[in-house]
């Protein structure tokens, strides 16, 4: 027996050495600070933030007080104004939005009772402030002890008068009035709120556009009756029967989910394996291990570690997206057969892309270095997300077909493509992308270990591609 | 005997570069060997490849009756370029690589803290590795390769860098480590050291090796090869006068004013002294002995005084 033995060293086996480079690897980049702060702490931070902001907006509405200045010689337009101010108030921002585009708002509005932060957003968002108006109309500037135009915008200029309008008569006859000719002008002072300016305007404007159909001789009622847009009112029926509001914006919205929480995981570990290979190759360590551990060890050590920093990551934001849906009662739009695929995907990517990372970072000697062979790599990870919208729309189209046989942005096309629930993706397209994908990522593990094992002992001027290639053969 | 590390023929070559060209050693189990070379003459390239960290591409190594690769837990290794994970703590990093090592963890930050107390480092354990100087970076590093107690220990230059109290300790513990019973070969450029310390030199130059002896035979070999004279007169004068007289082959002046002389083929150590005192008036005569650096020097580039290009010096 041999002394070392003697003195507590045992043989370890291929996968025990693994696992002990693993859990460094996992515990130097996830139990660091930096993790918990980066990875969980700002992220809960932004999401305490958007609930947050209804708070905050709701506060800061600032009271409207001052003067009004108005000049209408039809005699009806101020009035028809002043009530709707005092009486209606500020619509909020949205009150801009076409009366299609509202009820849209309005329905995710109703489609969301469950979550008050959400629907408190659009509540605050739309919140009326605090009217305190003084009016003062003249039927026209300069006469019957009206103030002249000049003298009324100076008093603007100075701050007296919050804004002066100006409605000209033509522009309240809707058969006299140019097309593109509003009819109306607006002076304000410099430190005018632009939500005040907002709200007068476009009192005004529907003030003017009701004159004017009154000179048309049609009923207001019957003018906002025909002004009410239709909305179709669509709900969603289970494969349980359940119904339930439904959104297409939302729904387009998953596949975009998946892939991103796929991106965001994958690329996140495979930065990480980036940085630390390099780290320990210029930090002179890497033949210290080497002097422990095989290059294939310390390879699937480190990508193992940093796997299971990746799954942390899919389960903290995986599972927050879940809860969040399920909230919205929504869940019915992730089926199994959707996470056992995306579970697949995951694996494929995660392992093509921290490879093509590992084999980066063994080949420099620094993040400068790493960026000329990262460029590329990165193109092709960004092509997934240039192609989300199209891919959506058309799960099923020529552009999407081909993107699902590319590696190593396949994965991440195909679960856009089986996630996106208008059109079911054919199956054999399914089982060949897996098969494809798994024949390609076990390539680029075997091309990757072998650039691993020689670019780790290698030191001076980064390798071009083909260079990398030739190391592949090198015995 | 057994052998720990066994090299037939091998040989490794980078693009055009041979960086070493069929070495052949055999280094029995227990021994301590010095292993030397100029800069670039393949001793680390021989070192990784004993290690398996690279794979000659042709002849066989054996070391500890099989490959590196699975004797890796009875092996120490501490390579030329040092290095240590910046941010870790310096007990972690220790810790890491016992357990790489196969270490038990039971007990293992106890001793841990001894190793530490050993090489007169406590409470280090919990500092990070970029805090410690580049002599203390070095100690930690050899502890990692000493802390399994490896049946086989390679260190590569390891009293590059450390000043004159760290090289007595690391001489110290590697002495410890050969009494102990384990195997070592450590590559360096400090001659006076693998003179002290080895039992056994490998010389190697240009990816070949040039010399592999005892220390005592290559004592043996080399010893009574030439004499120091220190002239009462003018040394130039007494230089030309030794040559003149037929018994040195070569000799030279140092800027001391001495006169060392190579002695020709078949003149005996009495009769050089005779001779010296004869081709003129002397204050003191000696044999010379050559250091391992001489050897060294004469090896691989030349005569000693053609390197050190000192005095003036005279060929028969």
């Amino acid at each position: 027996m041999s002394d070392s033995m003697k003195t507590g060293a045992r043989k370890r086996s291929w996968w025990s050495r693994t696992r002990t480079i693993s859990w460094r690897e996992f515990k130097h980049t996830a139990l660091t600070k930096a993790f918990f702060f980066g990875a969980i702490v700002v992220p809960m931070l932004m999401m305490g933030v958007l609930f947050l902001i209804p708070l905050m907006i709701d506060r800061e509405a600032p009271p409207i007080v001052g003067t009004v200045a108005v000049i209408d010689p039809t005699g009806r337009v101020a009035a028809m104004a002043q009530h709707t101010i005092e009486t209606e108030g500020d619509t909020g921002p949205f009150g801009d939005l076409p009366p299609e585009a509202k009820a849209q708002l309005d329905g995710m509005n109703s489609a969301m009772p469950q979550t008050p932060g959400a629907a408190g957003m659009l509540d605050a968002i739309d919140a009326r402030s605090e009217i305190d108006l003084t009016w003062r109309v003249f039927a026209e500037d300069g006469k019957d002890g009206a103030p002249t135009l000049d003298a009324l915008k100076n008093e603007v200029q100075s701050g007296d008068l919050i804004a002066l309008v100006v409605v000209t008569a033509l522009g309240a006859n809707a058969r006299a009035t140019d097309a593109g000719a509003s009819g109306l002008m607006m002076f304000v002072p410099t430190s005018a709120s632009p939500k005040h300016q907002r709200l007068i305007g476009r009192a005004f404007e529907n003030a003017l556009q009701d004159a004017r159909v009154q000179s048309l001789g049609i009923d207001d009622a019957d003018f906002e009756r025909v002004r009410n847009h239709p909305a179709a009112e669509t709900f969603r029926i289970s494969p349980a029967g359940d119904e339930a509001s439904e959104i297409g914006e939302a729904r387009m919205l998953i596949p975009a989910g998946f892939m991103f929480l796929m991106w965001i995981s994958v690329f996140t570990s495979a930065n990480q394996l980036l940085t630390s290979t390099i780290e320990e190759k210029s930090n002179k360590v890497m033949e210290v291990l080497l002097a422990a551990a095989s290059p294939m060890q310390l390879l699937a050590g480190k990508i193992f570690g940093q796997a299971l920093v990746s799954v942390i990551m899919l389960v903290m934001y995986g599972g927050a997206a879940i809860a969040g849906l399920t909230a919205a009662s929504m869940n019915d739009l992730i089926t199994p057969t959707d996470l056992v695929l995306f579970t697949l995907y995951f694996i494929m990517a995660y392992f093509m892309i921290a490879t093509l990372m590992v084999a980066i970072g063994s080949a420099v000697s620094d993040l400068r270095e790493a960026q000329s062979l990262v460029g590329p790599v990165m193109i092709l990870l960004i092509i997934p997300i240039m192609l989300w919208l199209p891919i959506s729309e058309s799960p099923n189209g020529m552009l999407a077909t081909i993107a699902s046989f590319v590696p190593p942005g396949m994965p991440f096309i195909m679960i856009l493509r089986v996630t996106a629930a208008n059109e079911p993706v054919p199956l054999w397209q399914i089982i060949a992308s897996l098969i494809w994908g798994y024949g390609a990522m076990f390539g680029m593990l075997w091309l990757g270990a072998r650039i691993f094992r020689v670019g780790v002992l290698m030191q001076g001027k980064p390798p071009t591609p083909k260079e990398l290639l030739k190391w592949a053969f090198v015995r | 005997m057994s052998l720990a590390i066994q090299l037939e023929q091998v040989s490794k070559r980078f693009g055009s570069v041979q960086a070493v060209d069929e070495v052949s050693l055999e280094l029995a189990e227990g021994s301590l060997c010095g292993f030397l070379g100029p800069n670039g003459a393949g001793k680390s390239t021989t070192i990784r490849m004993i290690m398996s960290i690279i794979s000659p591409d042709s002849g066989v190594l054996r070391v500890l009756g099989g490959s590196a690769l699975d004797n890796k837990d009875r092996i120490g290794y501490l390579p030329e370029e040092r290095g240590l994970y910046r941010k870790m703590r310096v007990g972690e990093f220790l810790a890491y690589i016992a357990k790489l090592k196969g270490v038990h963890p039971t007990g293992l930050q106890h001793r841990i803290n001894d190793w530490l107390e050993r090489v007169q480092l406590p409470a280090v354990a919990k500092k990070r590795c970029e805090e410690l100087s580049k002599g203390m970076q070095q100690k930690v590093q050899l502890l990692s390769a000493l802390m399994h107690r490896p049946d086989l220990l390679i260190l590569d230059e390891p009293y590059s860098g450390l000043d004159p109290l760290n090289s007595r300790l690391i001489t110290e513990l590697i002495r410890e480590e050969q009494r102990r019973g384990a195997t070592i070969i450590f590559s360096t450029h400090q001659m006076h050291t693998a003179e002290a310390l080895c039992d056994r030199v490998l010389l190697i130059n240009k990816g070949k090796k040039v010399l592999d002896a005892n220390l005592s035979e290559l004592r043996a070999q080399h010893d009574g090869r030439g004499i120091i004279v220190e002239p009462a007169g003018d040394p130039t004068a007494y230089m030309h006068a030794a040559l003149a007289a037929g018994f040195a082959a070569h000799a030279e002046s140092t800027e001391k004013g001495l006169v060392e002389i190579e002695l020709r083929e078949g003149i005996g150590g009495n009769d050089a002294l005779q001779a010296a005192l004869a081709a003129g008036a002397c204050r003191t005569v000696s044999l010379r002995r050559l250091s391992l650096e001489d050897v060294f020097v004469q090896l691989v580039g030349g005569s000693v005084a053609e390197l050190r290009g000192e005095g003036g010096s005279a060929d028969v």
